[in-house]
């Protein structure tokens, strides 16, 4: 898997279709691994989506006493092994994102695993697939650099830097995630 | 687990245990390419997969779009015919049904005459089952009495186009076409909620630098990215389409060597606008006077601009009115019949752009053929092989068939696909007429709360469950494929309008054995019409990813681009708006002091009988609420979260209010998917536009108080 997600938070629309596909991936038992939040309803109807980092070096999987959440040769983050996992949900706390839901019912956790069983097709996960406004996009690394380089100049043609005194009023507009 | 195939260059994933129908969407305008998942052995529909190599959608799909495949095995489907027995339904046959369905019929068209019996269409449907709708009213149950419920959605873009351009074909120019638009002015619509699956096209441009307007009285998710965001009061838009026009023609930004060449009207439309000015907009409008400016100065100067609008103009007493303005607006620019620049509305329904050209309208024949003109009814009359002279004349409006059965003159009405207790205005009207009748059929897969009112309930297919063609928002003509089987005893709307034609003594003119034996007819009566779809056959829409009408015959490549040289006017140029403006029907006043709006949320859709029975859209979304500004709410002491009831002169309705700076301090906003006590419908003003018939939806005076 060459391909990263990369998030374009300006351009959520506050549709959860991510969510409603999530819930159709592979495996996923209809509950979505994804969120979607409003920055502030009462300002106005920005929205951005949560995706799993799927970090290099994830803390779920570093906080996790069983060794459960195994990562994958392209570096996905994958949800706890059932055999192994024993439900401590040192995981759910670990993250600084709270990604990792633990199901009490079925007691288990999960995450989202970007989609395996499509991405290492090279298929886009189902978020990025259906996001119509493309706020999340599963792209080359070398388009997502391309893309962070203009989004940067255009924020700056447009005069969009945030300044320290009113840093809190901009939301990060894109950050990329990245396995290689 | 499951083994995974992925086919070399279709870049879809399939389990090798299912095969992936390609199909299209359900609800809305766009009708998004999809894949839905079935099971090779079970037959079951078991999910969705989205379809990237469809040119107007490239795979997105919105909530609703994910979820479509949920409502074809749920649950609450019906069965069997359900027959009302003592105020309660109870099962029965289809002999049993129709045999009720024919005594009553011809009891009744046997005392009252043939024009006792009406019919309530859909455009949720096929172009096939459409046409049939019209001809089914017509020639098997010979009433003048048909309508459909695009009246309450599409027919002020429909007048407004017949008026300015001579034909209303939703939109000039293809969808892919937009990511090369340099401004986009929007008015009246919140696409990011409606028509998701459009943003990625604007987004496209946006990165190019187009700019984009938009009118709204709320900063919706669409307002939200705008350049200009123009929030004007609900009902003013004539004005502020005039008020543009007026700079166009002061800055001189109008394409006037255009405008000579391929349009009327433009000298006296210079003197209609003259009052316009910003300082006068600004003060009806309820519009900063520099944002007006602004947004005048940007789409002054793009070299390729689109104008789009939808429900917010068009669910006006003045709806045709504000098409035919913001379509001037266009034409001025001498952007109309140019590549990547234009005009457009967003249709709503799955069909509504060819649900509207085949014959259900109470004065329209197929192809847009007028059902006043002896030529038009002719032609039509020798396709369905009935005499000229047995042809119903026009029959009346949507709402205004209730005002007919009100007054005893229809007696029966059979509802085909639609859901006019939630969906049309005032409705304590709507719900007491359906009291009224002598007796109501309705076909439908859920129990929805126009069926609770009928004497037998009819069991239909879902979209799923059928094929045949629909016109998305484009004009593309596209196909709907067969999934899977019906469920239970459900029959497809044509095999259900064939048993009764059967039953009334018409077999012999609904012979159909398939869907493609009624498109075959289809065409034929659509040929020579403004909307001709002769030229369109199912193969060709299979290998061109849909052709687009008007398409006159077999080697017409189809029209993408409308009126590149010439309008569809008798002398073939368009005619600009010369229109004032006038207040709305129904003002603030000391008793109603407040303006209340409608519209959708991306969750729901149509009248919510489906969306509210899917899991996921009703878990986002489970109810109705009243979105206010909070200076609003600090005059009357309210809390985010707090219920309230509103009033208008025709009902009332209690809700939750959601505090947002995202609309005007003087309106109130409440999203109308919902029925019974929880329909914002039993408030809206169902004051008629002139040409149109369509109601005044989007905006009536309001009382508020804490509940």
């Amino acid at each position: 898997m060459k391909k990263v997600m990369y998030l374009e938070f300006e351009r959520c629309i506050g549709c959860r279709a991510c969510q409603a596909a999530c819930r159709e991936c592979g495996g996923h038992d209809a509950k979505e691994r994804n969120y979607v939040e409003y920055v502030d309803f009462l300002e106005n109807r920005q929205t951005y989506p949560m995706l799993c980092m799927q970090c290099k070096d994830p803390a779920c999987a570093k906080v996790c006493p069983a060794n459960a959440i195994q990562i994958t040769e392209e570096g996905v983050v994958l949800s706890a092994m059932e055999e192994k996992c024993i439900g401590c949900r040192n995981c759910t706390f670990g993250c600084p994102f709270g990604i990792p839901k633990f199901d009490f019912e079925e007691n288990k956790m999960y995450k989202c695993d970007m989609c395996y069983d499509r991405t290492k097709y090279d298929i886009a996960p189902m978020c990025a697939s259906v996001c119509p406004s493309e706020a999340i996009r599963f792209i080359d690394h070398d388009e997502m650099m391309s893309l962070r380089r203009r989004r940067t100049q255009l924020n700056l043609i447009e005069g969009k830097k945030p300044s320290e005194h009113d840093k809190w009023a901009y939301v990060p507009e894109f950050f990329g995630v990245y396995s290689d | 687990m499951t083994n995974f195939v992925v086919k070399p260059g279709v870049k879809n994933l399939q389990h090798d245990d299912e095969k992936l129908v390609t199909t299209h969407c359900c609800y809305c305008g766009m009708q998004c390419g999809m894949h839905i998942r079935v099971n090779k052995k079970s037959g079951d529909v078991v999910g969705v997969e989205p379809r990237y190599d469809w040119p107007v959608t490239n795979g997105k799909m919105c909530p609703k779009g994910v979820t479509a495949y949920q409502t074809i095995d749920h649950p609450d489907r019906i069965k069997t015919p359900l027959i009302k027995k003592n105020g309660k339904f109870v099962e029965s046959t289809w002999e049993e049904a129709l045999d009720l369905i024919e005594k009553n019929y011809k009891r009744l068209q046997s005392h009252y005459g043939k024009d006792a019996l009406s019919v309530f269409g859909g455009v949720s449907m096929t172009n096939e089952k459409c046409y049939l709708v019209g001809k089914y009213a017509r020639v098997a149950l010979g009433t003048r009495y048909v309508d459909y419920n695009g009246r309450f959605c599409m027919s002020s873009a429909a007048g407004g186009f017949m008026k300015t351009l001579g034909l209303d074909r939703g939109s000039t120019l293809p969808w892919p076409e937009l990511e090369h638009t340099d401004c986009f002015f929007m008015a009246g619509t919140n696409t990011a909620e409606c028509h998701p699956t459009t943003i990625q096209w604007l987004w496209k441009a946006r990165d190019k630098g187009a700019k984009m307007i938009v009118a709204d009285p709320r900063e919706t998710p669409t307002a939200r990215i705008a350049d200009v965001h123009l929030d004007l009061k609900a009902g003013t838009d004539s004005a502020l389409a005039n008020g543009i026009m007026h700079l166009l023609i002061k800055e001189g930004y109008v394409d006037e060597a255009y405008v000579q060449a391929r349009c009327h009207n433009y000298e006296e439309l210079k003197e209609g606008v003259r009052a316009f000015t910003p300082e006068r907009t600004a003060i009806i409008t309820g519009v900063d006077k520099e944002k007006i400016l602004k947004a005048a100065t940007i789409f002054g100067r793009s070299p390729r601009s689109v104008v789009m609008f939808a429900r917010g103009i068009e669910q006006q007493r003045k709806g045709v009115d504000n098409v035919c303005l913001y379509t001037s607006m266009a034409l001025l620019r001498g952007q109309i019949g140019k590549f990547a620049s234009g005009v457009a509305t967003f249709t709503g329904q799955g069909n509504g752009q060819g649900g509207r050209e085949h014959g259900q309208k109470a004065d329209a024949l197929p192809g847009y053929r007028k059902i006043d003109n002896p030529e038009h009814v002719a032609y039509v009359s020798d396709v369905w092989g009935i005499d000229p002279k047995e042809m119903p004349q026009a029959g009346v409006s949507a709402y205004e068939m209730f005002d007919h059965i009100q007054q005893g003159k229809i007696k029966a009405m059979h509802v085909i696909c639609s859901n006019p207790a939630v969906s049309a205005p005032n409705n304590h009207y709507i719900w007491d007429g359906f009291e009224k009748l002598d007796f109501m059929v309705v076909s439908d897969f859920f129990l929805s709360e126009t069926a609770e009112f009928a004497d037998v309930v009819l069991p239909a297919t879902t979209w799923a469950e059928d094929e045949g063609t629909t016109t998305n928002l484009e004009g593309r003509v596209i196909r709907i494929r067969k999934v899977k089987e019906p469920v239970g005893e459900a029959k497809t709307d044509w095999e259900i309008m064939q048993l009764i034609a059967e039953r009334m003594g018409k077999k012999s003119y609904f012979p159909y054995k398939s869907v493609s034996d009624i498109y075959e007819e289809f065409r034929l009566a659509s040929k020579g019409g403004k909307a001709d779809y002769y030229g369109i056959t199912y193969d060709r829409i299979e290998k061109e990813d849909g052709v687009f009408w008007p398409c006159p015959d077999d080697t017409h490549p189809g029209s993408p681009t409308m009126f590149t040289d010439s309008f569809a006017t008798e002398d073939g140029k368009a005619n600009l708006a010369v229109v004032g403006w006038e207040e709305p029907d129904e003002i603030p006043s000391a008793d109603y002091p407040h303006i209340l709006t409608t519209g959708r949320v991306v969750f729901h859709y149509l009248s919510g009988t489906q969306t509210r029975r899917t899991p996921f859209l009703m878990e986002q979304c489970p109810e109705p609420y009243a979105e206010i500004h909070p200076d609003m709410a600090v005059k009357y002491h309210l809390n985010n979260g707090d219920r309230v009831v509103l009033i208008t002169k025709r009902g009332e309705i209690t809700v939750p209010i959601k505090l947002t700076k995202a609309i005007r301090r003087d309106h109130i906003f409440v999203p109308y998917h919902w029925g019974k006590e929880l329909s914002i419908n039993k408030l809206t003003n169902p004051a008629l536009d002139p040409t149109s018939r369509m109601p005044e939806f989007k905006v009536c005076a309001v009382r508020m108080q804490k509940a």
